[in-house]
């Protein structure tokens, strides 16, 4: 490369950081006030990190880890649960089969969070506050699934006892349950028709009745995100089912079953 | 939105040299591809042994004579129950086709229950109640050589099979 | 100059003075306070604002990186050993079950702060534009934290945790596709994903070394990758979201 071009590439370098900084500077980022990391942050960051570290020591020193018999693969424990930060799925394993509640569902959660910021239409609304209620709907979809996840782990931990029956707190958990309750299935097309209805009412009426919403997500990200919303409402609405109406399945097929 | 005010392809590209180029950057990715692909799946096949060093899955299981009829018994540390009925002998996979827990035999209201979600099975494996999604897996049981049961876990029969007695 | 203020100032090299200069060369010449700007925004580093979570997350993940280190000097993967272990831990080794507490408790405790930590995210709306992509590596800091639990869990070897992995197990085992008897299984029991992460049929020595493997060198080798693109990426955004 001769001086001519070495040139002209340091100098089209040169545009392109100094027009990168121009942007920060002008669009996205407004005068700001700033104070210097050193004390301000790091003060906050000792304080809080010792504040932790002395309640971990404490804890560690006053309570033992568990540890239970050896593992034996011929006797399953009385109570054999999960992790407590599975319990919640283990929870879900009362109302879906194995396969939705230990792969599906975890992968679509998992996915669904991946999507969020390119779900969300608007770039701008809310960044670096907490503006709640600038964001109803956004805020909800995430509050609703962070709230079912930690109420289902606590239904798990605290209220499920031996062969995973619900236990009251001040039960005694010695006590076997007797609840034998019959469950039934929707029929083939009643389930077929309760689901496909569930999810057509449920991409067709909210795009009717808040139809700003609608054109603002676009077709695409309109139906990834009610899809998933759908997806996760669908959770409570078979807790409901089988609680209230006692239903085993929506759709009874040879292959599969939800 | 970050455009550089100069092209220097402008003065230097040739024809020639672009193409070059060109192939040279699509090879040498393919090159990558394929060392990833090559790496990737032998990775994987490295995960699947050759041989397992696990306890036989077919084993004996005693002389007939020696099962009451009526009663279910689990084999120890083979993970399956042996039913002597009437008419014969079947064996159930002690393993609830929910979630593996190894239920429990109550021999007096007759039924196997699990322990982790609470499924039921009636004395033939068929499940009644609870989340399990299957029947109990029946096990293919004959009679060897010596005279004594003889159990395979690799083998999964009917609801129907039965070791005539 | 004497000996020792040579040595002590070849360590810490900005002394005692205050100044504004000073300050910036402080966190600039810190290998770990230069995760941080020299200068950050008033709003963003309020504690109402983070609750230090991020931070914290981090910290947790330091705790029981370095107690799990130590814990791996009296723990053998083997079904034979794995238990006995466990019990000298407790009751042979000094600070053992503290220190096998504090690895526990520091896990629990990221469990649970990183949830609370991707809340606060969502709920300043600090995923948006131009931080998209650091939220998608967020998720899988969430993954790599469950999945680092999750494998912990089983190498007590004792019914806790023999059990609870054998559920963890089988949901495998129902994967659609690729599991043995999920829906649609085109897999049998020895190709499926749980002979995959059981090294064989059943739980076992295989599987006790598999997740050795996954719990000490695998998952913490991608979280400490996935950290280091988080906060790499997190101040080439600009650091903390800010009101605009």
């Amino acid at each position: 490369m001769n001086g001519k071009t070495e040139t002209k590439e340091r100098l089209r370098l040169l545009t392109v950081i100094r027009e990168e900084a121009l942007l920060r500077q002008r669009d996205i980022y407004p005068k700001e006030e700033k104070v210097d990391t050193w004390p301000n942050l790091v003060v906050k960051e000792l304080i809080c990190m010792l504040i932790f570290a002395i309640v971990l020591v404490a804890w560690a020193m006053f309570q033992n880890a568990p540890l239970e018999e050896l593992a034996n693969p011929g006797l399953t424990p009385k109570e054999a649960k999960a992790p407590w930060y599975f319990v919640g799925l283990q929870e879900l394993l009362v109302y879906f089969d194995p396969w939705i509640s230990g792969v599906v569902l975890p992968t679509v959660i998992l996915v669904g969070l991946a999507l969020i910021p390119y779900l969300d239409p608007d770039p701008i609304k809310g960044v670096g506050r907490y503006a709640i209620w600038n964001r109803k709907f956004a805020v909800f979809c995430f509050l609703f699934g962070f709230t079912m996840w930690f109420a289902l782990v606590a239904v798990g931990q605290y209220f499920r006892g031996p062969y995973w029956s619900f236990y009251w707190p001040w039960e005694s958990k010695e006590i076997a349950k007797q609840t034998e309750v019959v469950l039934t299935n929707f029929p083939l097309p009643a389930g077929i028709a309760f689901l496909a209805g569930y999810f057509i009412l449920g991409l067709i009426v909210p795009a009717v009745a808040f139809q700003n919403f609608f054109w603002r997500l676009g077709l695409l990200r309109y139906h990834i995100a009610m899809i998933l919303f759908m997806m996760m409402m669908l959770v409570p609405v078979k807790i409901l089912l089988r609680q209230a109406f006692h239903i085993r399945y929506i759709l009874k097929t040879p292959w599969f079953n939800i | 939105m970050l455009k550089p005010l100069i092209d220097i392809h402008e003065e230097t590209a040739v024809p020639r040299r672009r193409v070059l180029g060109g192939v040279l950057f699509w090879a040498a990715w393919g090159v990558v591809a394929i060392l990833g692909g090559v790496l990737g799946a032998g990775m994987l096949r490295f995960l699947y042994p050759r041989a397992l060093y696990e306890a036989s899955k077919i084993f004996k299981a005693g002389r007939p004579e020696s099962y009451k009829v009526g009663s279910v018994n689990l084999v120890t540390g083979r993970g399956v129950w042996i039913v002597r009925e009437q008419e014969g002998f079947y064996a159930i996979l002690a393993k609830c086709t929910h979630l593996g827990c190894q239920p429990i035999w109550y021999e007096d209201q007759q039924v196997f229950k699990c322990p982790c979600h609470g499924s039921r099975f009636y004395k033939t494996g068929i499940n009644f109640a609870g989340p399990a999604p299957r029947p109990l897996d029946r096990l293919q049981i004959t009679l060897s050589s010596d005279g004594r049961l003889l159990v395979d876990k690799g083998k999964t029969v009917g609801m129907d099979y039965i070791l005539k007695a | 100059m004497n000996i020792f203020v040579q040595m002590w100032r070849s360590i810490f090299r900005t002394g005692f003075s205050d100044s504004p200069v000073h300050r910036v060369f402080r966190v600039m010449g810190n290998f770990i306070f230069h995760l941080h700007p020299a200068r950050v925004s008033k709003e963003g580093i309020k504690i109402t604002h983070t609750f230090c979570l991020g931070g914290l997350s981090a910290f947790f993940f330091v705790v029981t990186a370095i107690t799990g280190g130590v814990l791996m000097i009296y723990y053998t993967p083997d079904v034979d050993k794995a238990y006995a272990n466990m019990l000298d831990l407790e009751n042979v080794v000094p600070f053992g079950m503290f220190m096998r507490n504090l690895h526990r408790y520091a896990a629990h405790a990221m469990v649970i702060v990183v949830p609370l930590h991707m809340l606060r995210v969502f709920l300043t709306s600090s995923y948006k534009s131009p931080r998209e992509f650091n939220w998608v590596i967020g998720v899988g800091l969430l993954l790599m934290t469950f999945l680092l639990s999750f494998t912990g869990y089983l190498l007590p070897w004792d019914q806790l945790s023999y059990w609870a992995v054998t559920v963890g197990t089988t949901m495998a085992e129902n994967t659609p596709i690729l599991g043995a008897k999920g829906p649609f299984s085109v897999l049998g029991p020895e190709t499926d994903v749980r002979f995959l992460t059981l090294g064989g049929t059943s739980i076992d020595q295989p599987t006790l070394i598999r997740f050795y493997f996954a719990h000490c060198i695998g998952l913490p080798g991608a979280l400490v990758g996935l950290m280091a693109l988080h906060f790499w990426r997190v101040r080439k955004a600009g650091g903390i979201s800010r009101p605009l």
